[in-house]
């Protein structure tokens, strides 16, 4: 059954690329790629609450085998519920000249192309998929732009992402040729083989999620790509490899040894206060939600680092429950990033530009856009009723209970990435604040964004439904946790409510809270009455209020920069150019640098360079040398044969 | 619903909806007394509530429906704050949990509701009061989670209910976890109440304001929720101080009994720090409040090794 809606669904999707590359079928297709996509997560919610599997097992063969279970089904229903509206919205983002029909046909091939990957059953047809997965958007964003900048990003996005991908090969084949992915055979707790599967998993797939230290190209390849790929990339192609960390480390490796989950949490606390504490400092909207994606994957990575760390301890329960906030999380950052990055589009659409000092008062202009992109706002600073929040808590619960089951090395590492997490809420509130401040209120800065209008109906409703699955996934995630904390492969007894009601906490009736929240603040909202004084100038001391006295980005978040001053070393010149004793002009530059690119990053590119500039000395160019290399080749492989080394 | 149950409901209500703005009146009355004052009385804020209800809003050029909202949001996001902070260890849930990590939550809500709102207005003193605000926010959060999170091992739970059972008896004294917990935790409370040295309430420049800034262009009932709001944070921080991290006895009526005098007592000592200590450096604040982050953790692991 769940098969057979797929299999429909994969024509659709692949009929719908193919018309779209036509002008005349370009909208009609990129409907049916929709409808396509539709049916995906339909049919993924679908398999994943009825508990079916179908297709193949795992196997370590090389003949191409396909097949779904409860994590794949999860992944399927989560790249559905975030394409459909992606690929609606598409239709009217597009134009239908040959750059877009490109586009459109090859968003197509890569939403298929992350179906395979999640349906992939043996290690050869994951790895392609693998790849077909980081090359695509490589191509769909040369297609959009070919400018100089542009393809350096693409460069450095593909460099990255192959040399530190290498790891996803290594756990991959190791771990079929431990016989680990059909269930053979299961690793010993601490084993080499199993640390060194877990360590190449971490680097490989943590490199595609965008985990720091090794995150660089994802803030270079998301913002530059159109909208809609731009939502795909960071909504469901980086939850991707986290569906591969969660199948290797989670479904294949068993138990794992304590350090490892403090490396995993270490690893998630620092992407998610990295994330957004360099977001906070980003001038371009696209770029600022690239970072975002950064900290919500760590926010993700801490609840699997919980788990592991539970797992270790025995504390089954709250593993899976830990397990579930990482999966809902991922479930809510696709949905809520997904809505950003398309309002962003549709803003760019409207008004040219997305640097944010140079938008404002979009909520009025734009009502069904703004309003949803509020929502998507309010979801990913993580408050209450929405989804953000309910991922969240739950994350930080598994993260109290790491030192509720734990000794004290782990039970301070989870109370360290609970503090981390909690610094992070806050710090995703700064920087939500700011954006909704400077992109939907206040006056419009520049004279096309005072004119902006709405776009069109597709477009609107495609971040308005996703705003609504927002608020749905806020109010009632209980009807997922259950489901997720049973796709743990250890045996689980829970039962599905509509609120959070867990053993060890104050519950979290979601619908409680939005009931009250909701009822209080309308009565709130109606008691102000009526009765409002004519409309007045805003207060700035007596001065009139002008243009330039318009806040920024920039300083916004001054005090933050200062206070943190001595981690960002933050750069400012200011130049005073004075004549006669009279100060005729002061210019003023600031700029935050990266720091992981700029101490890690840079002496390895430096070190990679020098390195290659000797190695160009083996290459003489002389035929005679070439010839003298592979007599010496030769004679070390005969030595090493006689020795016995090899052979 | 027992009678004990029933009643600290009552308490938990009529006091955190209605009684709430006694305690910001009462440290400003001390307050003078201390400095030599006469001072306000302690039934000041009721009467300046009254004033700006009877009053009109004003709604600046160019604002707009989150500058509206706002004071709505703000005050029911608290109003749920106060539904969620137990009076006493055995209180029946008021329909949205206990949980101590929703509390964050509702307190984020409302500080990005009021921040977003001189976004909307675009008041540069507004703003200013608000980045400094989320600035230090950010260390608050921090310290506040993990303050509670020492409560919450040295109980077994996250519920605040279970906090206040479990805590119960003068452990602050004899346990290091929880004497650490409790001094982050005051710090926490200084802090959302916006008091000395990290704030000073009793401003009038624009320059020096932090949680009075953003309120800058709000006035009649809006002014009067906001500051309704400002006077039920005290309640909610100053109840958890009082039940889980000040000794309180183990039976519910004792608890209920006490707590009055242990508020009391609490806000005579945030007049007295008021009055000792002048207001901080803004940007030395979040440092402060990381310090108290960092006994908290102290805390934490000192309760990890009395296990082993």
């Amino acid at each position: 059954m769940t098969a057979a809606f797929l299999l429909a669904a994969v024509v659709l999707l692949g009929t719908g690329s193919v018309a779209s590359a036509a002008a005349r079928t370009f909208r009609a297709g990129l409907a049916v790629q929709a409808a396509g996509a539709a049916l995906v997560g339909a049919a993924g919610f679908w398999a994943l609450a009825a508990g079916t599997t179908a297709g193949s097992a795992f196997s370590s063969s090389f003949t191409p085998h396909f097949g779904i279970d409860g994590l794949t089904a999860f992944f399927l229903g989560m790249l559905g519920l975030v394409a459909a509206p992606t690929l609606a919205f598409a239709s009217r983002y597009l134009d239908a000249d040959l750059r877009g029909r490109l586009t459109a046909c090859l968003t197509g091939a890569f939403v298929l192309t992350l179906a395979e990957v999640l349906c992939a059953r043996d290690p050869l047809t994951f790895l392609a998929g693998w790849e077909l997965m980081t090359l695509l958007p490589a191509a769909l964003i040369l297609i959009g732009r070919s400018d100089d900048a542009a393809r350096h990003s693409v460069f450095l996005y593909i460099a990255v992402t192959h040399l530190a991908g290498a790891g996803t090969w290594i756990a991959i084949l190791l771990a079929a040729h431990a016989g680990v992915l059909d269930g053979t055979h299961v690793l010993a707790r601490g084993s080499g083989l199993q640390i060194a599967i877990a360590l190449a998993a971490l680097a490989g797939m943590g490199t595609k999620a965008g985990v720091m230290p090794l995150h660089s190209w994802l803030p270079r390849a998301h913002p530059i790509a159109p909208a809609p790929v731009s939502a795909l990339m960071s909504g469901v192609m980086i939850k991707v490899a986290i569906y591969g960390l969660v199948r290797v480390l989670v479904d294949w490796l068993g138990v794992l040894p304590l350090w490892f989950g403090v490396l995993v949490l270490a690893l998630g606390a620092l992407s998610a206060v990295g994330g957004v504490v360099y977001a906070l400092f980003q001038h371009d909207l696209k770029r600022l939600l690239a970072f975002h994606s950064i900290e919500n994957v760590g926010i993700i990575v801490l609840g699997l680092g919980a788990c592991l760390l539970l797992r270790a301890r025995g504390a089954d329960m709250w593993a899976a429950l830990a397990l579930a906030a990482a999966l809902l999380h991922t479930l809510n950052h696709a949905v809520f990033k997904s809505l950003l990055f398309l309002g962003a589009g549709a803003f760019e659409r409207a008004v040219g530009s997305l640097e944010l000092d140079r938008l404002g008062g979009l909520l009025r202009r734009m009502p069904w856009t703004g309003g949803a992109f509020l929502v998507g706002s309010l979801a990913i600073a993580g408050v209450p009723p929405l989804n953000g929040f309910a991922s969240e808590w739950l994350t930080l619960q598994a993260l109290v209970h790491v030192p509720f089951y734990g000794g004290l090395g782990d039970g301070l590492a989870g109370a360290i990435a609970l503090a981390a997490l909690a610094a992070t809420a806050a710090l995703a509130v700064f920087c939500f604040v700011k954006v909704v401040g400077l992109v939907l209120l206040g006056p419009p800065r520049r004279p096309s964004v005072a004119d902006a209008t709405e776009v069109a109906v597709p477009m609107r409703a495609a971040v308005v439904g996703l705003a609504a699955v927002c608020v749905l996934l806020g109010v009632v995630p209980g009807l997922l946790i259950a489901s997720l904390a049973r796709l743990a492969p250890w045996p689980v007894a829970m039962q599905t409510t509509l609120a959070l009601h867990l053993p060890g906490t104050g519950s979290l009736p979601t619908i409680g809270i939005a009931i009250v929240l909701g009822v209080l603040g309308s009565a709130f909202f109606l008691l102000r009455g009526r009765r409002v004084a004519a409309p007045a100038p805003t207060w700035v001391c007596g001065q009139l209020v002008q243009p330039q006295l318009a806040w920024t980005s920039a300083g916004f978040t001054k005090p933050l920069r200062l206070v943190l001053e001595a981690v960002l070393r933050p750069q400012r010149e200011i130049a005073v150019r004075t004549a006669g004793g009279v100060v005729q002009e002061v210019s003023y530059s600031g700029r935050v640098p990266h720091l992981i690119e700029e101490r890690l990053y840079a002496p390895i590119v430096r070190s990679g360079l020098v390195a290659a500039r000797h190695a160009r000395r083996l290459q003489t160019g002389r035929l005679g040398t070439y010839v003298g290399y592979l007599i010496a080749l030769v004679l070390v492989l005969l030595a090493a044969a006689k020795a016995g080394v090899i052979g | 619903m027992s009678a004990a149950s029933f009643v600290s409901a009552t308490v938990e209500l009529v006091g955190g909806l209605l009684l709430a703005p006694l305690l910001p009146g009462l440290v400003q009355h001390w307050k003078a007394r201390l400095q030599g004052r006469r001072g306000p009385s302690p039934l000041q804020p009721y009467r300046e509530l009254r004033r700006l209800w009877g009053k009109s809003a004003v709604d600046p050029a160019g604002s707009g429906i989150v500058y509206r909202w706002a004071p709505a949001v703000v005050a029911s996001s608290l109003a749920a704050a106060v539904l969620l902070v137990p009076v006493a260890g055995r209180a029946s849930g008021l329909g949205i949990g206990r949980d101590m990590l929703v509390l964050a939550g509702l307190l984020a809500l409302a500080r990005f509701a009021v921040t977003a709102a001189s976004w909307d207005v675009a008041n540069g003193f507004s703003l200013m009061g608000a980045s400094r605000d989320l600035t230090i926010a950010v260390s608050t959060e921090a310290t506040l989670a993990l303050a509670l999170v020492v409560g919450a091992l040295v109980s077994g739970t996250t519920s605040l209910t279970g906090m206040v059972a479990g805590t119960a008896g003068t452990g602050v004294w004899s346990n290091p976890a929880l004497a650490l917990g409790a001094a982050a935790f005051a710090l926490v409370v200084v802090a959302e109440t916006g008091r000395q040295p990290i704030d000073n309430p009793d401003t009038h420049l624009e320059l020096t304001m932090i949680h009075e800034g953003p309120l800058l262009e709000y006035a009649g009932r809006d002014l009067a929720f906001l500051q309704w709001a400002a006077a039920v944070r005290h309640w909610v921080v100053l109840v958890l101080a009082a039940q889980i991290f000040l000794p309180h006895t183990r039976s519910v009526w004792g608890q209920l009994a006490v707590l009055p005098f242990a508020l009391v007592v609490l806000c005579a000592a945030l007049a007295l720090m008021e009055t000792l200590s002048a207001k901080m450096r803004i940007l030395l604040a979040p440092r402060l409040l990381a310090l108290g982050g960092v006994a908290a953790l102290l805390g934490v692991a000192s309760w990890l090794v009395q296990l082993t």
